[in-house]
């Protein structure tokens, strides 16, 4: 009898697995709500160098910054290069998205030596480094590595934190990003599961999960895909970047800026977007005033990845706890924009007051295809007080200091 | 194996490819895909004039996996990305020969219309002649296009984000017969 069941529930996975194969293969997710007008687009996501990229080969003497800063290239050879954590030792690690690995960068002699550190992992773009444990975020799981920087060569098995953060295996934002709170939680994005989209109950959230515990709980909600987050040095409120959907137009909506200032915040996605404007197919029955407003636009397909708060002493005391975002920059758009790291200032109440450019000259054409020669997607504040950005286009990581 | 082909076309090639410095040694590739990547074997690929971007990323795939053929998966699988950018770089910068399919007469007036159709000319531009991590498909090999476009309709094809997956369900068998036919006769400019 047991048996019997076991074969026949063999059977009808046999059958799922054979008819999921058959099944006719979906557009992939970016494609997913583009309006039959925009039948003929030629746009289309750039893919990254899956190879990498030799910074000699590219024309990293065009970044511009403002006086007195300088960028030079850090280290180079980690092709897909993103998310980026440092290491009570020093060691910089570093996430990937389209490739299964995740590389440790060593400053040996003055030299950087960059390794693959853990392969065969699925999209861990998520890292962060704890009281010397690795954590990372891959598309269904997050994972522990314990007193990683003392076994560089030799890492350790995984241990999981929490499993099954992907079990219907979304088509679209299955990426995540990694913080740790100051609560000593785990902060990460569940992305909604395609470019417009009623996303599941947790989907489209910022959650987190206690990794003494294993216990997730969800934080904000209506969240499209954040794919950089960090805590305000004095307040400890969150705050998040947000993609906003594509194939609305060149203009709307704006890709969005986020603080959480209480527990069970919704910002409105699929709903409303940017605060202000109702979804065409998903809004038409509601209002923006039910939802939560950003605390700034920072304009369509702009591509806010990173965002990390500056609390080192080389900058000028201005930029003291300023932000400063990666933006990836644009697809879905004719004219791009982005390709660039922003800096936005706040006052002492959390309103923005300043919002402008600080590393330019990624974009070369903003209507060619592509537009670009590297993307920034990260930015990390390091212990001198300068600031590493990654390149995931190339695999290159930049350094900006500064000197009066 | 391997050295068997170096050895074989070593003495007889070695002049056509002034790279000698090169550490990957496009002349293992030119054993299969014709002489500066200009295929004379309609099963085998064209790789002359093909996006840079596009050779290192097929190159990664079959390395990594992800693209699996019995020739090309142990080629690939020694190679450092260095060495796949330096075949990348170069098989770009080699002229297209002019093609030596003929296509039938229904396939070259049918053509151009389906191309459009199936959105072919959206990604792969407008002379069908590929851009960045996408293939040019004007003047590649009969065979091989035929076999890559039934393959991403039965979903066995690596691919590196589910577009020409999707894209080729729309195909019969006929498209693709009619497609094939007419691509592998386009010159390319």
């Amino acid at each position: 009898m047991k048996s019997t069941i076991a074969f026949a529930v063999m059977a009808a996975f046999a059958a799922a697995v054979q008819a999921q194969a058959q099944a006719p293969a979906a557009p992939p997710s970016w494609q997913q709500g583009k309006p039959p007008a925009a039948a003929d687009s030629t746009l289309h996501p750039f893919n990254i160098e899956m190879t990498g990229k030799s910074a000699k080969e590219l024309p990293v003497d065009k970044l511009k910054l403002p006086a007195g800063f300088k960028v030079e290239v850090w280290a180079e050879g980690m092709p897909g290069a993103r998310t980026m954590a440092l290491g009570d030792k020093g060691t910089l690690f570093v996430g990937t998205r389209q490739l299964k690995e995740v590389y440790a960068v060593r400053t040996v002699g003055g030299k950087r030596e960059a390794k693959v550190l853990l392969k065969g992992l699925d999209a861990p773009n998520g890292v962060v480094f704890n009281k010397g444990t690795l954590y990372i975020a891959e598309r269904h799981r997050i994972t522990s590595y314990a007193n990683i920087e003392a076994q560089l060569d030799n890492p350790p098995q995984a241990k999981v934190v929490v499993d099954g953060l992907d079990p219907d295996k979304q088509p679209g934002h299955f990426w995540k990003f990694l913080a740790m709170g100051p609560d000593g939680k785990l902060y990460y994005n569940v992305g909604a599961p395609g470019n417009i989209v009623m996303p599941g109950y947790f989907q489209a959230t910022i959650s987190r999960v206690d990794p003494k515990t294993g216990v997730v709980e969800t934080v904000a909600s209506g969240v499209r895909n954040s794919v950089g987050m960090d805590f305000h040095p004095q307040t400890k409120q969150l705050w998040f970047t947000n993609h906003a959907r594509d194939w609305l137009s060149d203009d709307l909506p704006n890709d969005t800026l986020h603080r959480v200032s209480r527990k069970g915040m919704h910002f409105g996605y699929p709903f409303c977007h940017q605060g202000d404007t109702l979804d065409p197919e998903f809004g038409k029955s509601r209002s923006c005033k039910e939802f939560d407003q950003p605390a700034l636009k920072l304009g369509a397909h702009i591509a806010p990845i990173g965002m990390r708060f500056y609390t080192g002493k080389m900058f000028p005391a201005e930029y003291q706890n300023n932000i400063f975002i990666a933006m990836r920059g644009s697809w879905n758009r004719t004219v791009k924009q982005g390709y660039n790291v922003m800096r936005v200032a706040l006052d002492d109440k959390g309103k923005v007051t300043k919002y402008e450019p600080f590393m330019t000259g990624f974009l070369v054409d903003d209507r060619a295809d592509p537009p670009m020669w590297g993307r920034p997607n990260d930015v990390l504040v390091m212990r001198d007080g300068s600031l590493l950005v990654s390149d995931d286009q190339n695999g290159i990581i930049y350094r900006i200091s500064y000197s009066k | 194996m391997r050295l068997a082909v170096r050895n074989a076309m070593a003495s007889a090639v070695a002049f056509l490819f002034p790279l000698a410095v090169l550490a990957a040694d496009p002349n293992l590739c030119a054993a299969c895909h014709g002489e500066g990547g200009n295929s004379v074997n309609p099963a085998v690929p064209s790789i002359a004039q093909q996006p840079r971007q596009f050779i290192a990323t097929s190159l990664f795939m079959f390395r990594e996996g992800t693209r699996k053929d019995a020739q090309m998966s142990p080629m690939a699988a020694n190679l450092s990305n260095a060495e796949m950018n330096q075949l990348a770089d170069y098989f770009s910068k080699q002229k297209a020969a002019a093609p030596k399919h003929q296509s039938s007469a229904e396939s070259a007036a049918a053509g151009p219309a389906l191309a459009k159709k199936f959105n072919c000319s959206q990604c792969h531009g407008p002379q069908l002649l590929g851009q960045q991590h996408i293939p040019r498909l004007a003047g590649q090999q009969f065979e091989y296009l035929r076999l890559q476009l039934k393959s991403f309709k039965a979903q066995t094809r690596g691919d590196i984000d589910g577009n020409m997956s999707a894209a080729a369900q729309a195909l019969n068998e006929k498209d693709i017969e009619t497609l094939a036919d007419f691509l592998a006769g386009q010159s390319v400019p």
